[in-house]
């Protein structure tokens, strides 16, 4: 019996430490609401240190605009303004009637124009597997066109691409205005391209809620897609612009290092940061970089990858008023003296 | 705590086993099919610092029989069942998933209360696997949090038998709390992704109640119609784990209705002698 009491005694002992961890809930209000905001973003967002940000202070500048019984749409246009301050392509608020961004492509050159690829180019005559677009221009440069990451890709779909593109002398890769999507899409692209095992890059994340709570960089690699698949080892440019962004950003980070590809165009949009999304009471989304991928050298790509030197184009008005895009004729240039280094 | 760790061992790993004899009593086994309805709470950080709040739905099988080697006084358990919770947040225009599947194998000693008639005491250890995931479609990389545990508990019941008219009812109380085991939490901010290019560092953690407890309290009472066992009952779940500053806390509260069946397991061709002495698990 004595057994039995001291058994249940020690029971109660580790129930009363019981897991039951209490949570910070805020009011559903002007106040309440940005709080949420304010707290959900101190304790994910992972770019304060790397952007210099004050976030206590912008906190305290913005929460002194809020007003009691302030309407929806002006506490959305104060929070949204504060997240703003954070420079960042992944973050957003997402609302019923907006999504509050800080979109920083839209402030530059386009650097794209579909149609004039398609019609100067490619004469619209193109093949088109799964999200891809693909053909052989006059030049003899194989030219592959994916516009979004999210698209999927198949290892069958990337084998026919490959194989009708092997007679090509060189390939251009159009990452431009494509906003990213699924990084396993870039893992499956990029084994088409290596021959070994390659150090992609190195992936960190939040161990709390503190600024600098941050795990130790865990380096990743990709293996070669394996011999029965068909591989593209011949010189290689892949065009991009300021809209080639987040997945895009991170393909065209892992990409540049390789000895046979060259970067050609506008720097990429970045976003270098994997978005995580949270919630707060009156049921708008914070969505927000909160894990952080830098490129194998440990670079943040945050604000974007450059060009390879000496590879930096503009489109130019003229030129494309005569149906010319400035990027892929430079990409030619690049493509032939690649060539005759080879 | 080591006590608590032996008497757990030595309640799940029993197994002296008597020979079969002549005389050996026949263990009827007990089988009831439910499903559950009621409310869910649900909060898990990983997905959202907000609670989420829904209906809840369980369908759950529960055998129980009588223990070969002593029969009078021991009794196996088995459960297994599937939960599902769609939850929304308080703006009605978010929901949070839940889906997890639970299979829980125990053994109980059973004591007679000999001051109440028809009243005993079960006490005993279980082992459970808890697994499932709560899904956010409205998230990015944190769009699912998965869920996966195994466990040693210590489990407890209470069974009274009283007749109502002619009709007898059992009411049942039974408590299991986890009290040791492993669980699966992703890092605080980790992705899915990270995890996916080779980082399983820090996945498994040594559960105790300190930072995984959960406990199950399932109240019923068996109807006995003729041959046929209804049961109504009522059921209250907490699962909670406070590991990586992540927080989770789901609690459920359900009534249960459901349909019992006592039989015996028999070998082909054997006949039951109106001597037989049948042994009731809960019964």
């Amino acid at each position: 019996m004595k057994k039995i009491v001291k058994l249940l005694y020690c029971v109660v002992v580790l129930l009363s430490l019981s897991a039951c961890h209490e949570q910070e809930e805020f009011q559903n209000d002007p106040y309440g609401n940005f709080d949420a905001l304010w707290t959900n973003v101190d304790e994910h967002y992972c770019f304060f240190k790397y952007k210099n940000v004050d976030w206590d202070e912008v906190g305290q500048r913005y929460r002194a605009k809020l007003r009691p019984g302030m309407s929806s749409t002006a506490l959305f246009d104060v929070c949204a303004e504060m997240l703003k301050e954070l420079k960042d392509g992944h973050t957003n608020l997402i609302s019923a009637w907006d999504v509050s961004r800080y979109w920083i492509w839209e402030q530059y050159p386009k650097n794209y124009d579909e149609r004039i690829i398609n019609q100067y180019y490619l004469n619209f005559d193109y093949k088109r597997a799964s999200s891809i677009k693909y053909a052989i221009l006059n030049n003899n440069f194989g030219y592959m066109y994916y516009g979004d990451f999210t698209g999927a890709i198949g290892e069958g779909n990337l084998d026919v691409i490959l194989a009708y593109l092997a007679s090509s002398d060189g390939l251009i890769i159009d990452v431009r205005d494509n906003g990213g999507g699924y990084l396993t899409n870039v893992e499956k692209l990029v084994r088409r391209f290596i021959t070994e095992r390659l150090h992609a890059g190195a992936i960190s994340h939040k161990t709390g809620p503190g600024h600098d709570d941050f795990s130790e960089p865990y380096n990743y690699y990709f293996e070669p897609i394996d011999d029965s698949r068909i591989k593209y080892l011949k010189p290689i440019v892949i065009l991009t612009n300021r809209s080639s962004y987040s997945a895009t950003n991170n393909f065209v980070s892992i990409m540049k290092n390789l000895p046979n590809v060259r970067v050609v165009g506008d720097t990429t949009g970045g976003g270098s940061g994997l978005p995580f999304t949270y919630d707060i009471p009156n049921g708008w989304s914070v969505r927000m970089s909160a894990s952080e991928i830098t490129d194998c050298n440990g670079v943040v790509t945050e604000f974007g990858v450059e060009p390879s030197p000496g590879c930096k184009v503009d489109m130019t008005e003229s030129e494309m008023a005569l149906g010319i895009d400035t990027i892929l004729e430079r990409a030619f240039v690049i493509l032939e003296q690649m060539i005759n280094q080879n | 705590m080591k006590k608590i760790i032996i008497s757990l061992l030595a309640c799940i790993v029993l197994c002296a086993v008597n020979s079969v004899s002549a005389n050996e009593p026949l263990r009827s086994v007990l089988s009831a099919y439910m499903v559950d309805y009621g409310y869910a709470s649900v909060l898990d950080t990983y997905l959202s610092p907000i609670k989420y709040k829904g209906a809840n739905v369980r369908i759950g099988y529960e055998r129980m029989c009588a223990m070969k080697f002593n029969p009078k006084r021991w009794v196996m358990q088995y459960e297994a069942g599937v939960d599902y919770a769609p939850a929304k947040n308080p703006a009605e225009n978010h929901t949070i998933h839940t889906l997890m599947v639970d299979f829980k194998w125990g053994m109980m000693h059973r004591w007679n209360v000999s001051m109440v008639d028809g009243l005993r005491l079960y006490g005993g250890g279980s082992t459970q696997l808890r697994g499932g995931a709560l899904y956010a479609p409205a998230n990015s990389n944190n769009v699912v949090s998965v869920k996966a545990a195994w466990s040693l508990d210590l489990t407890g019941m209470a069974v009274y038998n009283l007749k109502l008219g002619k009709s007898p009812i059992t009411f049942r109380y039974q408590a299991t709390l986890p009290m040791i085991g492993v669980f699966y939490s992703p890092e605080y901010g980790e992705s899915y992704y990270e995890m996916y290019v080779g980082n399983h560092s820090g996945l498994a953690h040594f559960g105790w109640v300190g930072n995984h407890f959960s406990i199950n309290n399932l109240v019923t009472a068996d109807i006995h119609l003729d041959k046929t066992i209804f049961r109504i009952g009522y059921r209250n779940v907490v699962e909670t784990s406070w590991v990586n500053n992540l927080n989770t806390r789901i609690f459920r509260n359900s009534f249960v209705v459901g349909v019992c069946g006592e039989w015996l397991k028999l070998q082909p061709g054997a006949k039951v002698s109106e001597k037989a002495r049948v042994i009731s698990a809960m019964y």
